[in-house]
């Protein structure tokens, strides 16, 4: 029996190598199948995948406004303190109302994780595809995500 | 027509003519020298770039593509890299057998040259033991890895030559069993009569099964002397960095690569000699139109056409093989490659004795 | 003295002077180099004499078996970079003595020794020959010796796998 296992095992392994050696093989043949991009010749073409994550981004609609309550929820999320949200006090009708002054993002800290993405309850803030980020002062990559007198859009609570 | 035996005939009237026979043989010693360097260098390049688009072919990459055209001139460029870098001495180092390690390995390379036959009549030296001195010879390799390791002072290089060491010493048996297939069915060692033998077909066709089989073990064994993946436990980069060649830079560094590339190139070459008739073009038995045809074909090419298949076979065998473990490597050559080609070497002598080959 | 005359002379002083550092320095891994290095000019000498088999076995045997085994074992029991501690001075004259000695008892053979000088042409020993002359049963056959030595050499080689079994631990 030990004998017949060990033509058994040669076979198998031959068969098992053989295998390999096929696709190999047919990769070598078959350049289509070449996944390398040259990223910085193929820059205007460059397809990235949907789930590419490059930094965090708030919307703006035409009329300046954005959807950010201002609740913190991404700030509380963020594991590692990327996001800070600096909130004031609108006086509108009389009534006191939440609503943001600054958000800042820390591009240098951010692992891109997703995380405050799925927290924020109004959907203010998304991910971008942008990836080329590279700057000569470190300050720059210090983030405002809300353009410059932007406000809530209303409607959004 | 031109060939290369026709160069050599004419170069040797030229020399013969002019000089007395001492300094036709030190002219033709320095040119066959200088040939030889040259075709280091020129296999250096070639095989480096090869090597290189082979490999990420084979795993769905581009390649260097940056240098010349289609990146062609990148091994060009790092050469000249490796002749600039410095070549650092370690401070514990044994400084004689530190620097004289790569030169063996070179000079036993250009040794294991002089039987291989280039093209038809165009060889340096057609002794009369061709094979067994190329497995003589190439034994001699393993020293070099040895006075690397050891001389460095480094424990990477000390475990990747011993490594090294057993690896070699073992396969060179199932290297040389399946060699001795192919003597037995010739019945020369003399390299020229064993192509001469495969006049009407090469042994690898003629042979049957028992040929296929020895000419696997062959590809296998050689695989692993010349200390290639799957079978690279001597500079396993995972687990011992560069293994023997850890301490090397800058020019001494490029001699062990190149004495790599070379042994690949020559252990290729006698494969192709013993198993595919070296420069003998395809010929099937009495179809003496199809011989004809193929016979215009310089041997030459045939040759090196052969050898650079087989170069291929080994390139594509490394970058499709994950590396293997000390224990299985010695277990693949001692309870496989060994018991196989012995048996193996008994079915060719039965056969050779029954005359049952073509 | 003709080109070959220099190739002797060169193969001899690579293999003297090698002997001779093999025997002096006290860095054990560079007296097996050494050692080599001897070995490979007396193969070069076989060369230069046209006994191309001998000259391969002596390749084969001595540099690619015994070498090997001898720097392996260097690795597992020595240090790297360590030198040997000095001999003393009577052990250096006693084997200086008996070295000499030697030398003197081969001189003394080959001065003693008729050497005819043949007219017939050299012939360069084939290695069919060889193996005939290994086989053959007639007066002039080697057959007796080839077989004890192969004998000599199945029982050393059953010998060590004795030595290296390892007796299995009893399951209880």
């Amino acid at each position: 029996m030990a004998v017949g296992k060990y033509i058994k095992d040669v076979f198998g392994v031959v068969k098992s190598l053989a295998t390999g050696m096929k696709r190999t093989l047919y990769y070598f043949f078959h350049h289509k199948e070449i996944i390398t991009q040259e990223y910085p010749d193929n820059r205007d073409t460059l397809v990235l995948p949907e789930r590419f994550k490059g930094e965090v981004v708030m919307p703006h609609d035409e009329k300046n406004e954005h959807r950010c309550t201002g609740c913190q929820a991404c700030e509380l999320a963020c594991p590692n303190g990327t996001i800070k949200v600096i909130t004031k006090f609108d006086m509108i009708d009389g009534k006191k109302k939440k609503a943001i002054d600054k958000l800042v993002y820390h591009l240098e800290l951010c692992t891109m994780c997703n995380l405050c993405i799925e927290a924020c309850p109004s959907d203010a803030i998304k991910m971008a595809q942008t990836f080329e980020h590279s700057v000569f002062d470190r300050n720059k990559l210090i983030k405002v995500l809300n353009n410059p007198g932007s406000k809530i859009m209303e409607g959004v609570e | 027509m031109w060939s290369f035996s026709e160069i050599a005939n004419s170069i040797h009237e030229w020399l013969s003519k002019t000089f007395n026979p001492t300094w036709t043989l030190i002219f033709e010693m320095v040119i066959a020298g200088v040939a030889v360097i040259g075709l280091f260098a020129l296999l250096g390049l070639v095989l480096v770039i090869m090597e290189r688009k082979v490999s990420a072919w084979m795993q769905i990459r581009l390649g260097p593509n940056r240098v010349g055209p289609k990146g062609m001139l990148q091994s060009l460029a790092d050469t000249v890299k490796l002749i600039v870098k410095e070549g650092l001495t370690p401070n514990g180092a044994d400084k004689i057998m530190f620097n004289l390690a790569p030169f063996i390995a070179m000079i036993v390379a250009m040794l294991l040259l002089a039987p291989i036959a280039f093209a038809k009549n165009f060889q340096l030296w057609d002794l009369n033991i061709g094979v067994l001195y190329v497995s003589a010879v190439s034994s001699i390799m393993v020293i070099s890895i040895l006075i690397a390791g050891w001389s460095s002072n480094n424990k990477y290089s000390l475990l990747g030559a011993m490594r090294s060491g057993a690896q070699i010493v073992s396969y060179e048996l199932s290297a040389g069993l399946s060699i001795l297939a192919i003597v037995v069915l010739s019945g020369s060692l003399q390299v020229s009569d064993i192509i001469n033998s495969q006049a009407d077909g090469w042994w690898i066709f003629k042979g049957h099964i028992p040929a296929i089989i020895a000419f696997i073990t062959f590809i296998i064994a050689v695989t692993a002397e010349t200390n290639r993946a799957p079978f690279d436990l001597a500079e396993a980069e995972s687990e011992l960095t560069a293994g023997f060649h850890t301490e090397y830079s800058g020019m001494k560094f490029a001699l062990f690569f190149l004495a790599e590339y070379v042994n690949v190139f020559i252990v290729c070459a006698i494969g192709a000699t013993l198993f595919l008739g070296g420069w003998m073009p395809f010929h099937i038995g009495n179809w003496t139109g199809f011989n004809h045809a193929m016979d215009y074909i310089p041997s030459s090419i045939w040759f090196f056409g052969k050898t650079f298949f087989l170069i291929f076979v080994i390139m594509w065998f490394r970058w499709t093989f994950p590396r293997l473990r000390i224990d299985q490597l010695l277990n693949l050559e001692w309870k496989y490659l060994l018991p196989i080609s012995m048996i193996n070497l008994l079915l060719v002598t039965v056969m050779a004795i029954l005359k049952w080959h073509f | 003295m003709n080109g070959s005359d220099i190739i002797f002379y060169l193969l001899a002083a690579l293999t003297l002077v090698c002997a001779v550092l093999s025997v002096s320095t006290r860095q054990i891994f560079r007296a097996a180099i050494y050692l080599l290095f001897t070995l490979i000019g007396i193969a070069g000498i076989y060369f230069w004499l046209d006994y191309q088999f001998i000259a391969a076995v002596q390749i084969v045997v001595y540099v690619g078996g015994i070498v090997v085994l001898i720097i392996f074992s260097i690795f597992l029991t020595q240090q790297a970079g360590e030198k040997l501690p000095k001999q003393k001075i009577g052990r250096k004259i006693f084997s200086a003595l008996a070295v000499f000695c030697g030398f003197g008892l081969t001189m003394l053979q080959v001065y003693q020794h008729d050497f005819i000088e043949t007219e017939n042409e050299a012939i360069t020993t084939n290695v069919a020959d060889i193996g005939r002359k290994m086989l053959s049963t007639n007066a002039e056959g080697y057959a007796l010796p080839f077989e004890v030595v192969s004998m000599l050499l199945l029982a050393a080689m059953i010998g060590c796998i004795v030595i290296a079994l390892k007796s299995k631990p009893e399951t209880k």
